[in-house]
């Protein structure tokens, strides 16, 4: 069910999520937490679909800020009014996953007060946590809507410039923050761990990292590595590959590797000496699984907090 | 309550204002009102009953003559609907005027009771602004009145969740045995409202959010929430309660560090821009009035020793929200792994007052799923509105019931009016030496001050 509502206030919002839990007999308190997305109209529809699916392992709610670009006619209105309005849509039920989503479309002045346009209507007492799908501010932690949460997630791949945005989130880097493209790393980061916890404990001497050239994942990989291991990296660039290929740790009884070429079948071959490879699945990462995992953990995470903060000097001096 | 058979058939309505109104007049306005806001279908048989008890007198208070008017207008309907000299006066006037109309009514002959009929007065906030101008007032409406016949409508007292308070202490077993300071880590006590001063910049001004909301109000819930068990639910025993818990209340020695004010500024709210309080309409623009308030109150029982009870209230908040929140001591032994617990908050009971009215627990539940052993925060909620498909009556539909039948316990006595202003004008007085309060953008949870005010005691305000 989508409710549209145009020139509309927050009160009145909040009143009619109120009246249509009440009609359908469900209760906002059973929201774990709110999840505030800051978009535009492009990106709108595909972000709401990824809040959807998280929001079935988190039962959340979700206010998706995208500023209007609704034009006012001119016979509409006397000149000069309406330049500031809200247009809002509540989306229930089918159209909400597990719980309910509130788009504000703000035009004029209430573009920049963000904050108090979304404090009425957050979930009592449970945490706020921000997502920016694509571009990002400069600084999370001074932003209207940042500042409110416990967790702010970026995506730096999606913003216009990956690199300018990772360095932006990393000199205003805060305990709060996490970028998605750390959280794509999940996966590979847990094979590698369990491939160095088996015996026989030989020291890695060195590692190379094959993947695409300035891809943000595979730099946090090696900066990952770098920092835990010790030992150098390397980043080498598979020309064609659009994520990490492959990663090969040289120790004293050869090279143990965990290598994915394409991310078409999503199979990985995972090489260690003495013993024939095996394939594992590892399909890549959606971005639905990355948000449901960050939406799970809403503690600061510790290990992404060094790599950004150490390792990735390490692997990237010249940045 | 007429449609509910609530009303007697001999029920009627006297209107008296200064404006130029017919009865025909304030018919309409009354029928206007109905129509808009009775909570059950409007019938037209039950209005044409009302509306032959309604009259309307036009006249100013100086002016004898016209309660003489009243005075005939009331006779002729004990005479001709059968009201047999029982009335009740609901006197929504300005406290100034009170000395006079009570002097009036006295004069005219309609403040003392006949043999076997009740003459009962109601009177609305603000019951005075400090002790003394309380007891001023108690004096000139007690000189008129028996002080037994003075009922002082709160109309939050009249509100279903707050009766519900005493049936979910009183009632049950689950919440009694942990309410106090072995349990309960603190209180906070919450009235927030979204709007600015509007059309009350008159009498605002100079009066301020403590006086007009923290003295009565939010005392009176606290009173609720930290009373001990009434031996009935009769007027007197629950007053006697009542009265033992303000008596009982202790301010901090150090007002500076445990009281905060503050004062909205302009910003954005519900969409519009809106001005600053110095701003508004009827301000002074250098006016020291607070229109957010926040203190922190202690009861020396040994129910409550040591747990503080935050009362807070303000102007242009995030939303409109009345609650009362009693937090709970954290369990003395955590066996997870620290980060186990990381995102576990204390529990709490949350009584909401309004809107959506009901109760909520919060307590830790583990995170479905993963290989770690996670504990977050989770709600286990009540609504009036789902339980009850009926709607709750409005606070002033039972007062007024409660009026008509003399009922008081969920009125607040002289007793109660004074001693919370003994408890309010110290602050008031402390807060009078200070200059401008702190500016808090509209739209936002209040004042800096606020936020500093309970991290000094190593706790956060909720956020509602």
């Amino acid at each position: 069910m989508i409710i549209t509502m145009q020139d509309t206030e927050t009160r009145e919002i909040s009143a009619k999520i109120d009246e249509l839990h009440e009609e359908r007999g469900e209760a906002a308190l059973g929201r774990v937490l709110t999840l505030l997305i800051s978009t535009n109209e492009a990106s709108l529809e595909h972000d709401l679909e990824v809040a959807n699916s998280a929001s079935r392992e988190h039962p959340c709610r979700v206010i998706a800020i995208a500023p209007s670009a609704r034009k006012v006619e001119a016979g509409d209105s006397a000149e000069g009014e309406h330049h500031t309005f809200l247009d809002a849509e509540v989306r229930f039920g089918s159209d909400a996953g597990a719980g309910e989503i509130i788009v504000l479309r703000p035009r004029g002045g209430l573009v920049h007060h963000a904050d108090t346009l979304v404090i009425p209507l957050l979930v009592p007492d449970a945490p706020v946590v921000a997502w920016w799908p694509n571009e990002a501010p400069a600084n999370l932690s001074k932003d209207l809507l940042g500042s409110m949460a416990r967790s702010r997630i970026t995506d730096a791949m999606n913003s216009s410039n990956p690199m300018r945005t990772m360095n932006d989130l990393r000199r205003n880097w805060s305990s709060k923050n996490v970028d998605m493209s750390w959280t794509r790393l999940t996966v590979w980061r847990a094979m590698l761990a369990s491939m160095l916890d088996q015996p026989p404990h030989l020291p890695v001497s060195s590692v190379r990292v094959t993947g695409p050239k300035d891809f943000l994942p595979m730099d946090l990989l090696a900066a990952w590595l770098r920092l835990r291991l010790n030992v150098p990296v390397i980043v080498e660039d598979d020309p064609g590959a659009n994520a990490v290929t492959g990663v090969y740790l040289t120790r004293a009884d050869g090279v143990l590797s965990l290598e994915r070429p394409s991310t078409g079948d999503g199979v990985a071959m995972q090489s260690v000496p003495g013993q024939s490879p095996q394939t594992i699945s590892v399909p890549t990462r959606t971005i639905e699984e990355c948000l449901s995992e960050e939406l799970g953990r809403l503690y600061p995470d510790e290990i992404y907090a060094e790599v950004v903060t150490q390792g990735w000097d390490l692997i990237n001096p010249q940045h | 309550m007429a449609n509910r058979g609530l009303l007697p058939p001999s029920f009627g309505l006297t209107g008296f204002a200064r404006r130029d109104w017919t009865e025909d007049h304030f018919k309409e306005f009354v029928k206007e009102n109905v129509e808009a806001h009775c909570r059950t279908p409007f019938k037209d048989s039950t209005w044409k009953q009302l509306a032959d008890g309604i009259r309307f007198v036009q006249g100013t208070f100086d002016d004898p003559k016209a309660f003489e008017r009243l005075s005939d207008t009331v006779a002729e309907l004990d005479r001709d609907r059968g009201t047999r000299g029982n009335h009740a006066f609901y006197m929504s006037v300005p406290p100034r005027a009170f000395p006079q109309v009570s002097r009036q009514l006295a004069d005219c002959g309609l403040a003392k009771s006949t043999e076997g009929a009740w003459r009962r007065v109601i009177i609305e906030k603000p019951f005075g602004h400090d002790l003394a101008s309380a007891k001023e007032l108690d004096r000139v409406v007690s000189e008129v009145f028996d002080p037994s016949s003075v009922f002082r409508i709160d109309h939050y007292l009249g509100k279903e969740t707050v009766q519900n308070m005493l049936a979910l202490r009183f009632a049950n077993a689950m919440y009694e045995p942990i309410w106090n300071s072995n349990y309960v880590d603190h209180v906070q006590i919450t009235m927030a409202e979204d709007i600015g001063v509007a059309g009350r910049a008159g009498y605002y001004d100079g009066i301020g959010a403590a006086r007009d909301v923290i003295q009565n109000h939010l005392l009176q819930l606290m009173a609720l929430t930290a009373m001990e068990e009434p031996v009935s639910f009769s007027a007197a025993d629950l007053t006697a309660e009542k009265t033992k818990v303000l008596s009982a209340v202790r301010l901090p020695k150090d007002l500076a560090a445990h009281t905060a004010r503050g004062q909205y500024a302009a910003g954005w709210q519900g969409s519009h821009e809106v001005v600053g309080y110095l701003d508004e309409k009827g301000i002074d623009p250098a006016s020291i009035t607070e229109t957010y308030a926040a203190i922190r109150l202690d009861v020396d029982t040994r129910r409550w020793a040591g747990v503080p009870f935050y009362l807070r209230t303000g102007k242009r908040l995030g939303k409109r929200v009345t609650e009362i929140a009693v937090v709970f001591k954290r369990a003395p032994h955590l066996p997870f792994e620290s980060t186990a617990t990381k995102e576990l908050g204390k529990n709490a009971i949350v009584i909401r007052v309004q809107p959506d009215e009901g109760v909520t627990m919060r307590f830790g539940s583990k995170v479905p799923g993963g290989t770690s052993m996670e504990v977050r925060d989770v709600s286990m909620d009540f609504g009036y509105g789902r339980s009850f498909t009926e709607s709750s009556p409005e606070a002033y539909e039972r007062l007024i019931l409660d009026v008509l039948l003399g009922d008081p316990p969920l009125f607040p006595t002289t007793r109660e009016v004074e001693l919370s202003w003994q408890i309010l004008d110290p602050i008031e007085e402390f807060w009078s030496t200070l200059g401008q309060p702190q500016p808090y953008r509209s739209g936002t949870w209040g004042p800096e001050e606020a936020v500093e005010m309970l991290a000094r005691d190593g706790h956060r305000w909720r956020m509602p």
